[in-house]
C-alpha cells in the first residue's frame, strides 16, 4: 500500500498523470472509488482485498477523461478491461498508466499496452473449480429446473440498470435498451422485458466481459449475473479458442468466423 | 378441442433459402401453412432479438435458415451468422428456454424439397410440444 | 398518415385457386393504413400494373403492398410501375402468396388466413419505407484481365476493339497459356500454335492494351467501377525495353538441363529463358532458383554477351498500382500430377506420361519435332494405352466431375499416334464417351473407325513393368468385365483438371466466391455464367470449370461484352439497399460507440472511420461509416451493432421489428 502511494505521489507530482484513480476510505468499513488529483492526497489510497470494483468503468467517462491523464489502480480483470477497450478503440497506447496489483497485491507500474499484455500473459485466466462448480451445477439441472431458477431471479430485477452502470465495458452512450424505435426491450420492469433485458446484455458481453463480478455486486436485489456472462466465455473459449481482454489488438471472435467452426444443430 | 396448431416464425435469407421456397412453389410441392417467413438479405442479418421478438409475438417455433457455408451470396454472412447462433443457442439453454422450439438449417436456392420437409418436420416437432407456454406465461406475468 | 394500396392478383387460378382472393381483398381493405385494397386476374400485366398507377395518382398512396408472386420474380415489375406513377419505387414491397402460400397448401380456410397475414406483415413494413435512391458511382474505364491463355487473350482484345484500356496480367513469363503448348487441336486439328500466336501478337502490339508478363495480382481494393489493383511485376533480370529477344544469352547460358515448363518436362531449358520461340514477349526470364549466378555468386555469362547490356541481375520485384473499373479472371487450370497416380505408376515409370506431355511429344515445335518418342529410350512405341478419366468422376481422388475435355483430347490423342505412327497400336480406356459439342461425335468416331483406336469401355486397376512392357491391367465391361491385360510401350493418362494451386487465394482476393474444387464461380449457374458474385469481376475460361478452347473463348467474349457494357456510361447506377450509419444533431452526432467490431465483420471492407470535428477541427470522435460503393448490404454489421447504430436500408430494424409486430 505504501508503495502504491508513493508512486501516485512521484506521478503526480512529476505530471506524468493528472489523476490517480484509486481505492479510498467509504462509509463504514466500506471502500470507494477515489480520484486523486494533488500529491497530498496520495494518502487516501487503500488496496487491499475489499477493494474489488473494476476501476476502468471511469476511464471511458467524459468527466473522468476531462481530467487528463489518468493512472489506475487496477487488479487483473482491470488490467484485462483495459485491454479490451483498446481492442474496441475506446482506449490508445499511452492514454492510461496502469497500476497493476498482483493477487498477493503487488504493485506494478504499467504504461503501455504490451506490458499489460505481458504482465497478463503470466496469470490463467480459467475460472476456478468454485466458478465452475456453480456453472456445473446449473448445466446438470433439467432446463426446467434452469428456466424455474433463472425466472425467480429475473423477476427480482428492478431494471436499475446498476450492472451496465457498473460494468467496464457498457460503455455505449446510448444503451440498446434506451432505443425506442424500435423499442426492443420493453422498459417497464416485467418478466419479458427483464428476461430481453438480460438476454441481451449476456450476449453484447460474450467475448468481451472480463468477469471481474461488478455486475452481480452492484445489483441491489443479488441476481448472480455473472454466471450468464461466465457461461458464454467459457463457450467462446471452448469453441473459438478467445478470451476477451488478453492483447490491445484482441480479435472479437463474433465479428470472425472459421470455415471449420462446429455446430451440430444445423440441419 | 380441435388439435393445436403452432405458430411457426422463419427468418430466411433472399438469395438462398427465400429463393429455395420459391422453388417447393414452383414445383407444387405441399407442406404446413403454419409457417410465416420474413425475408432478410442474408442470415448475417437476423439478429437474436428478432428471434427474441418472434416469440414475445406467440411463436410457438421458429426457424433460421440461409445458405450453406460457402454458399453465401455475400460470402460470409453465414459464418458470422453462424457463431452468432451457436452462443445464443448456449445461453438460451442455459436460461432453461426450450431450444427445441428453434430450428435452424441450410436450405439452398435448389432444396425446395429439403425446405418442405424441414418445415414439416419442425411443425410436427413444435405441435407435440404443444403451445409455448413459457413465453405465453411470461406475456401473462407481464400485464399488471 | 399512411395510405396504403394492397393489390392481390390472382395469377389465373394459380392462386385464385386456393386463395379465397375476395375474402383477402376484402380484409386487407380494413388494415389500419390501408385506403385501397382490390383483386385482379393478373396483376403483371399492362391492366392490372395500369390499375397500380392509376390508384397511385387517384388516392394519393404512400405505399404499395403487390401480393402475387415471389419478389423474386416480379417485384422489379411492380417498382418500375409505381416510379412511372410518381411513387418511389421503394415504397412497394411484395406479398409472396403464390410460391409460399397458394402453390405450397391445399385450398381451404387456412391458406386463404395465411394469405391475409402475409399481407398484413408487408403492410407493417411497408408503412416504415423511406424513399431510397439509387447510388451513383463513377467508372474508371480500365479493365484488368488476369491471366493471358486464350481465355484472357480472348477478351482483352475485345475489350480494347471495343475502345477501352485494358491491362493484361500473366503470371508466366509468356501468353498464350495452355493452348499455346497444344499440338494441334480437336475437332478440326488445326494446328494450335498457328492460330493462336497472331492473337497473342495482336495484344502486344494493341495500342489500348498494356501487358505484363511474368506479373501477378498482388491485392485488389474498392469495388465495381473503381478498383484499386496492386501488380507485382517479378524481376526478370532483364530490362524490357533494351532487350531485342536475340537470344544469345539463352545460347550462352551454362545451364543446361532445367526441365522445361512449357514441354511439361519433357525437353530442358536453360536458367536464362523464354518458355517457347513464339513468347510474346519474347524477352527472355532469369530463373534465379536454377542460375548459377545466384546459386554461386558468380557467372554473370549472360551479361557479358548481351550487346545491349540489357541484363539486370541485382533487379527487384516492382510494385505497380493501377486504378481500373472492371477485372476479369482468366486464370485457367491445372491438370493433376503424378503423385496422385501410384496406381498407374505415373511419376515412376517415364513412359508413363500425361496428355500435355504427349501434346509436347506431338507438337511440331516440340522437343521431339512431332515424332512420337517415348520419354525412357527415344524408341517410336508400337503398342500406346490412353486412359480417359484418370482421376476425374472418382470419388476416391476426390474428383467427382466430369473433366470435359479429356474425351475428346483422348481420341485426338489416338488419332495423332495413328497418323505419326501407321502400324501403332493405340487402345483408349474409357467410362463413357461423352462427345457432345459440335462435330465432335463425329471426330471421335473417326478416331475408331478410320484410324483404328482400339476403344475398352472399363477402367485400369494397375500398371506396372515387366520385362521392359508397361503391362496394364483393366477390364472391358462391354464383354461381361473380362479383364484385359496389355502389354503397352507407352501409357497416355488424360488426368483431371483442376483448379489451379493458388486458385483459392486469389479468390480470397478478388473476393469472388468458389466451389469445393476452387473453380471460381459464376453469379448464376444458368443466367449470369459470366459474372461473379462481387460486383465488376467477371470470369472467363477454365478458371471457372473445365472447358475446351471454343468454350473458353465464348465465355471470354461475353465477359468483355459485359465489361464494355459497364464502360458504356461513366457512371453506374446502384441498389440503394444499403447499410448506413446514423448522424444526429450535436452533442451526439452519431450513437456509433467507435468500437469498429463491425469494421472487421463485413465481407467487404465496407466501414470505414469518420473523424467528427468540431469546428475549431479538433476530433470529437471517431465513428463508423459505410462506403456506399462498397457495401453490398448484407447486413452483417447491423445485427452485430450493440447500439443500432447502423442500419441497413431496405431492411431496416423498424421494418423488420414491425413485421414481427404483425404475426
Ligand atoms: C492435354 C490437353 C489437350 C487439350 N486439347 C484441346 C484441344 O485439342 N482442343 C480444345 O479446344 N481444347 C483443348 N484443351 C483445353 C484447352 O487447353 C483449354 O480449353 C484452354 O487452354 C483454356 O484456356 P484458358 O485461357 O481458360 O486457360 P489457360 O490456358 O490455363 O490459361 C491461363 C493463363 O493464366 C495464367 N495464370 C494462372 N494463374 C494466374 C494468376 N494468378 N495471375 C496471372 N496469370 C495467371 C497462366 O499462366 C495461363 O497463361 C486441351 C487441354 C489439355 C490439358
Ligand atoms: S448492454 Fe449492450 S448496448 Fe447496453 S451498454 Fe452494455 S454493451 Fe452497450
Ligand atoms: S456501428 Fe456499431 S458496431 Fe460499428 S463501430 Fe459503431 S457501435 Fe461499433
Ligand atoms: S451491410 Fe454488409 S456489406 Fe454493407 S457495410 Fe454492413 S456488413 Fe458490410
Amino acid at each position: 500500500m505504501e508503495e502504491l502511494r508513493k508512486k501516485a505521489r512521484e506521478l503526480l507530482t512529476s505530471g506524468a498523470v493528472k489523476v490517480i484513480i484509486g481505492y479510498g476510505p467509504g462509509s463504514g468499513k466500506r471502500v470507494r472509488a477515489v480520484f486523486v488529483r494533488k500529491p497530498e492526497q496520495a494518502d487516501l489510497l487503500i488496496c487491499d482485498d475489499r477493494c474489488l470494483q473494476n476501476l476502468a468503468v471511469y476511464l471511458t467517462k467524459p468527466e473522468v477523461k476531462a481530467l487528463g491523464k489518468a493512472a489506475v489502480v487496477a487488479r487483473l480483470p482491470t488490467l484485462r478491461a483495459i485491454l479490451q477497450l483498446a481492442a474496441e478503440n475506446q482506449l490508445t497506447d499511452g492514454q492510461v498508466v496502469a497500476l497493476g496489483i498482483s493477487p498477493e497485491g503487488k504493485m506494478t507500474e504499467l504504461s503501455q499496452f504490451k506490458a499489460i499484455e505481458e504482465f497478463l500473459a503470466g496469470f490463467s485466466f480459467e475460472l476456478s473449480a468454485e466458478e465452475k462448480a456453480t456453472l456445473e451445477k446449473l448445466d446438470q439441472m433439467t432446463p426446467e429446473q434452469r428456466w424455474q431458477f433463472w425466472q425467480e431471479q429475473f423477476a427480482k430485477c428492478v431494471r436499475c440498470y446498476g450492472c451496465r452502470a457498473s460494468c467496464p465495458l457498457c460503455y455505449c452512450e446510448k444503451c440498446l435498451a434506451e432505443c425506442n424505435q424500435p423499442q426492443w426491450i420493453p422498459a417497464a420492469s416485467h418478466q419479458i422485458g427483464n428476461l430481453d433485458w438480460h438476454i441481451i446484455r449476456a450476449m453484447h458481453l460474450a467475448n468481451r466481459c472480463v468477469n471481474c463480478g461488478d455486475c452481480s455486486r452492484a445489483c441491489p436485489v443479488g441476481i448472480p449475473l455473472h454466471l450468464l456472462n461466465q457461461k458464454l466465455a467459457e463457450e467462446v473459449f471452448k469453441q473459438f479458442g478467445a478470451r476477451s481482454g488478453m492483447k490491445a489488438a484482441q480479435e472479437y471472435a463474433l465479428c470472425n468466423w472459421k470455415l471449420e467452426d462446429r455446430e451440430n444443430f444445423i440441419k | 378441442m380441435s388439435e393445436f396448431e403452432p405458430k411457426i416464425v422463419a427468418f430466411v435469407c433472399n438469395w438462398c433459402t427465400y429463393a429455395g421456397a420459391d422453388l417447393t412453389g414452383t414445383s407444387r410441392i405441399k407442406y404446413a401453412s403454419n409457417v410465416r417467413m420474413i425475408r432478410l438479405p442474408c442470415t448475417g442479418r437476423i439478429d437474436f432479438m428478432l428471434l427474441l421478438k418472434a416469440f414475445e409475438q406467440g411463436a410457438d417455433g421458429i426457424i433460421v435458415s440461409g445458405c450453406h457455408p460457402n454458399d453465401c451470396h455475400y460470402t460470409a454472412g453465414n459464418f458470422h451468422a453462424r457463431r452468432r447462433w451457436m452462443m445464443f443457442r448456449s445461453l438460451l439453454d442455459f436460461l432453461g428456454i426450450d431450444t427445441r422450439r428453434i430450428h435452424f438449417a441450410w436450405v439452398s436456392a435448389a432444396e425446395g424439397a429439403k425446405w418442405a420437409e424441414f418445415v414439416n418436420s419442425v411443425t410436427d416437432q413444435v405441435r407435440k410440444l404443444g403451445p409455448n407456454e413459457q413465453y405465453q406465461k411470461l406475456s401473462q406475468a407481464g400485464v399488471e | 398518415m399512411a395510405r396504403i394500396g394492397v393489390f392481390i392478383c390472382h395469377c389465373g387460378e394459380n392462386i385464385a385457386g386456393t386463395v379465397d382472393v375476395f375474402k383477402v381483398a376484402e380484409a386487407a381493405g380494413k388494415f389500419p393504413g390501408v385506403v385501397h385494397s382490390v383483386e385482379y386476374k393478373y396483376m403483371c400485366s399492362d391492366p392490372g400494373q395500369t390499375m397500380i398507377k392509376d390508384a397511385i395518382k387517384e388516392k394519393k398512396l404512400t405505399g404499395v403492398v403487390v401480393a402475387a408472386c415471389s419478389p423474386r420474380m416480379h417485384e422489379p415489375t411492380f417498382r418500375r410501375a409505381c416510379a412511372e406513377a410518381g411513387l418511389n419505387p421503394f415504397l412497394c414491397e411484395m406479398a409472396n402468396i403464390r410460391e409460399h402460400c397458394s402453390w405450397v397448401h391445399e385450398k381451404g380456410e387456412a391458406t386463404t388466413q395465411k394469405a391475409i397475414e402475409l399481407i398484413r406483415i408487408m403492410v407493417e413494413k411497408v408503412k416504415r419505407n423511406k424513399p431510397l435512391y439509387s447510388i451513383k458511382v463513377p467508372v474508371t474505364k480500365t479493365a484488368l484481365v488476369l491471366g493471358g491463355g486464350i481465355a484472357g487473350i480472348q477478351a482483352a482484345l475485345d475489350i480494347a476493339n471495343a475502345g477501352h484500356q485494358v491491362i493484361l496480367v500473366e503470371r508466366s513469363p509468356s501468353i498464350g497459356g495452355h493452348m499455346l503448348q497444344l499440338s494441334e487441336t480437336f475437332p478440326t486439328l488445326d494446328c494450335s500454335q498457328c492460330i493462336l500466336t497472331p492473337r497473342m501478337v495482336e495484344v502486344a502490339q494493341h495500342p489500348k492494351i498494356t501487358l505484363y508478363t511474368y506479373s501477378e495480382l498482388e491485392s485488389l481494393d474498392g469495388f465495381i467501377g473503381n478498383f484499386k489493383a496492386r501488380i507485382r511485376r517479378k524481376a526478370r533480370g532483364v530490362d524490357e525495353k533494351l532487350c531485342t529477344g536475340c537470344g544469345v544469352c539463352i545460347q550462352k547460358c551454362p545451364q543446361k538441363k532445367i526441365p522445361s515448363e512449357f514441354d511439361a518436362g519433357m525437353g530442358k531449358r536453360t536458367a536464362i529463358y523464354v518458355p517457347c520461340p513464339q513468347s510474346v514477349p519474347n524477352q527472355p526470364v532469369i530463373d534465379r532458383e536454377h542460375c548459377t549466378y545466384y546459386i554461386k555468386g558468380k557467372c554473370k555469362i549472360c551479361e557479358k554477351f548481351c550487346e545491349r547490356k540489357a541484363i539486370r541481375l541485382d533487379q527487384q520485384d516492382e510494385i505497380i498500382e493501377v486504378n481500373v473499373g472492371a477485372v476479369v479472371a482468366a486464370t485457367g487450370f491445372d491438370i493433376l500430377h503424378s503423385k496422385d497416380f501410384p496406381e498407374y505408376g505415373y511419376g515412376k515409370y517415364p513412359d508413363v506420361i500425361d496428355g500435355l506431355q504427349f501434346e509436347r511429344l506431338a507438337s511440331a515445335s516440340g522437343p521431339t519435332l512431332g515424332a512420337i518418342k517415348r520419354p525412357s529410350d527415344g524408341k517410336e512405341p508400337e503398342t500406346v494405352v490412353f486412359i480417359a478419366c484418370a482421376g476425374s468422376r472418382d470419388d476416391a481422388k476426390g474428383i467427382p466431375y466430369c473433366s470435359k475435355i479429356c474425351c475428346m483430347y483422348t481420341a485426338k490423342h489416338a488419332m495423332l499416334y495413328k497418323h505419326k505412327v501407321h502400324n501403332g497400336k493405340a487402345y483408349v480406356f474409357y467410362m463413357d464417351i461423352r462427345a457432345g459439342g459440335k462435330n465432335y461425335e463425329e471426330f471421335v468416331r473417326r478416331a475408331i473407325e478410320e484410324d483404328g483406336a482400339v476403344y475398352l469401355r472399363g477402367r485400369v486397376s494397375r500398371i506396372y513393368e515387366e520385362d521392359g512392357k508397361l503391362i496394364v491391367k483393366g477390364v472391358d465391361t462391354l464383354l461381361g468385365a473380362q479383364p484385359v491385360e496389355i502389354k503397352a510401350d507407352m501409357v497416355v493418362l488424360a488426368t483431371a483438371i483442376v483448379a489451379n494451386q493458388d486458385a483459392e487465394s486469389l479468390a480470397q482476393k478478388l473476393r469472388v466466391s468458389y466451389d469445393p474444387y476452387h473453380f471460381l464461380s459464376e453469379a448464376h449457374p444458368k443466367l449470369r455464367p459470366v459474372e461473379t458474385n462481387t460486383a465488376g469481376i467477371f470470369l472467363a475460361g477454365a478458371c471457372q470449370a473445365p472447358k475446351d478452347i471454343p468454350e473458353a473463348v465464348a465465355q471470354a467474349s461475353g465477359a468483355a461484352a459485359k465489361v464494355a457494357g459497364l464502360f458504356s456510361s461513366s457512371e453506374l447506377s446502384r441498389e440503394p439497399v444499403i447499410a448506413v450509419v446514423n448522424r444526429l444533431p450535436p452533442p451526439v452526432f452519431s450513437t456509433c460507440t467507435g468500437c469498429f467490431l463491425c469494421e472487421k465483420a463485413c465481407p467487404y471492407q465496407a466501414i470505414e472511420r469518420e473523424e467528427i470535428k468540431d469546428r475549431k477541427g479538433n476530433v470529437i470522435k471517431v465513428v463508423a461509416k459505410v462506403n456506399p460503393g462498397l457495401c453490398q448490404g448484407c447486413g452483417t454489421c447491423v445485427a452485430l451493432c450493440r447500439v443500432k447504430a447502423i442500419d441497413l436500408q431496405g431492411f431496416t430494424n423498424e421494418q423488420v421489428y414491425c413485421e414481427l409486430m404483425a404475426l
